[in-house]
């Protein structure tokens, strides 16, 4: 006798379908239920405490001080300039980051592999040491020797125009003029020539095996179309930086890489590269053995081998540790706050003084969050890009 | 194996009944929440209603009323009673820091000590009846408002200037009890003499109090491009701007002199006199208790009126057979100011002025000849020497 309860004669209870359906309905209703219960608790406090909460505060102009950024601020500005101007902060230390932080991670990765004894060692002794100490000892460490420079008016000073001290690196930099755009879109010309330079003379040497200096042809094309610019154009003013008037000597124009931001980009670089030193160290050890030997027996030599048989396959392992890493650089910068760099956190924990503070720590969650997918949907594209042609 | 056509029928079948298990569980699940909520609700309103009772009473009627163990169990759950849950946990919990010398640091022994523990210290021993029993809480400056609004402190005395916005956000705020203004310390090499002098000058100041959100305002109505440099830790701060990364330090003025103190070149460094502000530096409590803020002030009330009449710790058991009628009602030895209906021992007093002191004696352990080294004139002094020091009367 066939019934609903009992279709086919099996037990519902051990219909496959059933447990499937049951299972996903059992795990909404707990997650739901503990994110409801989460945001009743939130409501009933924030209501029973009268702890204030609502977003109208962000026109309202904020009075806080943010000690540098990368665009004008002024103390009268709003709320929320206020907020964009920390979060490019965090960006800008994120990206600085995460590009110098893969760039050093790759040479002690590879040279933890490498045959020369000390090198290997030394690369070793390198990840083993920046990895095991907690990111905050090393910033406040960074953040000491950088104090321990001479102040502003005692600094180094190199071909007038180069200042070291406490305060930061100041350098000369270049600020756009009237030729600007045009120029700039003849470097663009420039990088997409030597890109395409790059990909036919990198094909055509390894068809032919006729040396083809694929790399020397792309630079070429983008320095001579650049430089050609330059003097066509005049689109760019040197800036050096100067001192001001005045008892303090501090120094202005050009560009200014603080002593907070430095000491911070230092930390973070420092820490996380160890960590990608041993995912490219993991990555490239993934790739069989005789995948070297094969290279070697086709005759490419150690570098060329590296860059088209090991690599190529060494990414597809490396990238998902990587991007994590990526994620982790993003979210340790919020540890800026305790060496006076003026990053999300540090700026909305001034903020949180006079403004709601779970409105603004609702805010710098979702912002992270925000940069967070981001790097992981750059990651996961890449992935796919590079990942076996009918695999997975 | 079974045909695949029973097997389509058998799985169409199973996915009906486990759609309709579904809505079954999802409305049982809503009928739920409704019913509780309700049931939430009709909890909340009776509680309500208990406190507006429990308000409208006076409350000695209040007292009176007790043998009833069933209504005394009500108003208890029903009122947030700050002092019973520090009573049964045997603790005070005291939100303060452990960075800055004389206000609040850490002496060699490891101990928590300054003017702002000693605060808490009385508010135990008042409550408790030994000065001892605190939970110390150190939190970062920009934490003070977030820490208060939880509720899961009693007591909040860490530098913090009462201000009508944090008045309003994070907590009531008892008397006044140190006076302070903002100003800026600098290296005197740089042999500038007033804050106006600070254009295009680098200045440290830590995140989340009010002399930097003072230092913006100054350095806008003075048209002074003053570049700030904010970091989380007062200790930090004062790193940078002894190491020259900045050339001013600004924080309440009082705080340098503690600064100067640990500095291994003090002469090299000058407080400007300019006060670009006002701050009342001030103990507060959370918002929602009534009574508890009541002791709060009463306490510093108490500490501030024995150094008036003349009680110390010293001669604290002597003066309960004063004749002075005032002296005995601070110690409980005849009359009351309100001690015991607000749920205190008559003689709180004796406890607290034996075992932290009177106002007077926690200054200058402190801040003053004993401590830091910063004398006590002019606003800090008692009323009866033309200061400010000044609390409602104890009767």
């Amino acid at each position: 006798m066939q019934s609903i309860l009992n279709p086919g004669g099996i037990p519902f209870w051990r219909n496959v379908v059933f447990i499937q359906w049951a299972i996903q309905i059992v795990s909404a209703v707990v997650v739901i239920a503990i994110v409801s219960g989460f945001i009743v608790n939130v409501a009933t406090e924030i209501h029973d405490r009268a702890i204030p909460f609502g977003f109208s505060f962000l026109d309202e102009s904020a009075q806080i001080p943010i000690g540098e950024s990368l665009i004008d601020h002024e103390s009268s500005d709003s709320y929320l300039f206020g907020f964009a101007v920390a979060a490019l902060n965090t960006v800008k230390a994120s990206v600085f980051g995460v590009i110098l932080a893969t760039l050093l991670g790759i040479v002690i990765g590879v040279s933890r592999l490498s045959r020369n004894w000390i090198l290997s060692r030394l690369a070793l002794v390198y990840i083993e040491t920046f990895r095991n100490i907690p990111l905050l000892i090393q910033l406040l460490f960074w953040f000491l020797i950088v104090l321990e420079l001479p102040n502003v008016r005692e600094g180094y000073i190199y071909f007038d125009a180069v200042y070291l001290n406490n305060s930061g690196l100041y350098l000369p930099w270049v600020s756009p003029m009237g030729g600007f755009w045009p120029w700039a879109i003849l470097s663009f010309v420039g990088i997409v020539g030597a890109v395409y330079a790059f990909k036919y003379l990198a094909k055509r040497e390894i068809e032919t095996g006729q040396p083809s200096y694929p790399i020397i042809a792309g630079f070429a094309i983008f320095f001579v179309l650049t430089i050609v610019g330059l003097i066509i154009f005049s689109p760019l003013e040197i800036v050096i930086p100067e001192r001001q008037e005045g008892p303090f000597g501090r120094l202005q124009g050009g560009a200014r890489l603080t002593g907070s931001f430095f000491a911070l980009l230092l930390g973070l670089v420092v820490y996380t590269s160890a960590f990608i030193a041993e995912i490219v160290r993991a990555g490239i050890q993934s790739v069989s053995r005789g995948q070297t030997e094969a290279a070697r027996s086709l005759g490419l030599n150690t570098n060329a081998g590296l860059r088209y048989v090991i690599f190529p396959q060494a990414m597809r392992v490396i990238i998902p540790p990587l991007i994590s890493q990526y994620l982790n650089l993003t979210k340790n910068s919020s540890l800026a706050a305790a060496i006076g760099y003026p990053d999300l956190v540090s700026v909305t924990s001034t903020m949180v003084q006079i403004a709601p503070a779970i409105s603004l720590i609702g805010m710098v969650m979702v912002t992270y969050l925000a940069m967070s997918l981001f790097y992981s949907a750059v990651g996961n594209i890449y992935n796919r890009l590079t990942k076996y042609a009918g695999v997975g | 194996m079974k045909p695949a056509k029973t097997r389509i029928r058998q799985t169409a079948a199973a996915r009906t009944f486990a759609a309709a298990f579904a809505v079954v569980v999802a409305t049982a699940l809503t009928l739920i929440a409704c019913t509780s909520n309700t049931g939430a609700n009709q909890v909340a309103v009776e509680r309500a209603q208990a406190t507006a009772e429990a308000a409208v009473i006076d409350r000695n009627n209040a007292i009176a009323e007790r043998d009833d163990a069933v209504a005394r169990a009500e108003i208890a759950e029903a009122s947030t009673n700050r002092l019973k849950t520090i009573q049964d946990r045997g603790t005070l919990v005291c939100a303060t820091g452990n960075d800055t010398p004389g206000f609040y640091f850490l002496d060699e022994e490891g101990n928590t000590i300054g003017f702002d523990v000693d605060l808490c210290r009385a508010v135990a021993a008042a409550v408790l009846g030994n000065a001892d029993a605190i939970d110390y809480r150190f939190i970062d400056l920009s934490a003070r408002g977030p820490a208060l609004q939880s509720g899961e402190i009693d007591l909040l005395n860490m530098t913090t200037t009462w201000t009508s916005t944090r008045d309003i956000n994070w907590g009531n705020f008892a008397p006044v009890m140190f006076y302070d203004g903002q100003g800026f310390m600098t290296t005197k090499s740089l042999g500038i003499e007033s804050a106006t002098e600070l254009d295009n000058a680098a200045v440290c100041v830590t995140a989340g109090t009010t002399s930097e959100l003072n230092l913006a305002d100054f350095s806008r109505q003075h048209n002074l491009n003053i570049q700030p440099t904010v970091f989380e830790q007062d200790d930090t701060t004062v790193s940078a701007y002894h190491a020259g990364q900045c050339d001013a330090i600004t924080t309440d003025r009082s705080i340098f002199t503690a600064y100067i103190e640990e500095f291994d070149n003090p002469d090299e460094h000058l407080v400007l006199p300019d006060i670009i502000s006002e701050e009342p530096l001030t103990p507060l409590v959370p918002h929602g208790d009534d009574a508890w803020f009541d002791i709060v002030k009463i306490v510093m009330a108490g500490i501030i009126y024995a150094e008036a009449y003349g009680v110390d710790s010293d001669n604290v058991d002597a003066m309960a057979d004063s004749e002075n009628i005032k002296v005995k009602r601070l110690l409980g030895a005849e009359g009351d100011f309100g001690q015991e209906v607000i749920g205190l021992d008559k003689s709180f007093m004796v406890d607290v002025i034996k075992q932290v002191g009177n106002y007077g004696e926690i200054y200058e352990r402190n801040l003053g000849s004993e401590g830091i080294g910063l004398p006590r004139e002019g606003r800090n002094d008692l009323w009866l020497n033309g200061g400010q020091i000044y609390a409602p009367p104890l009767r």
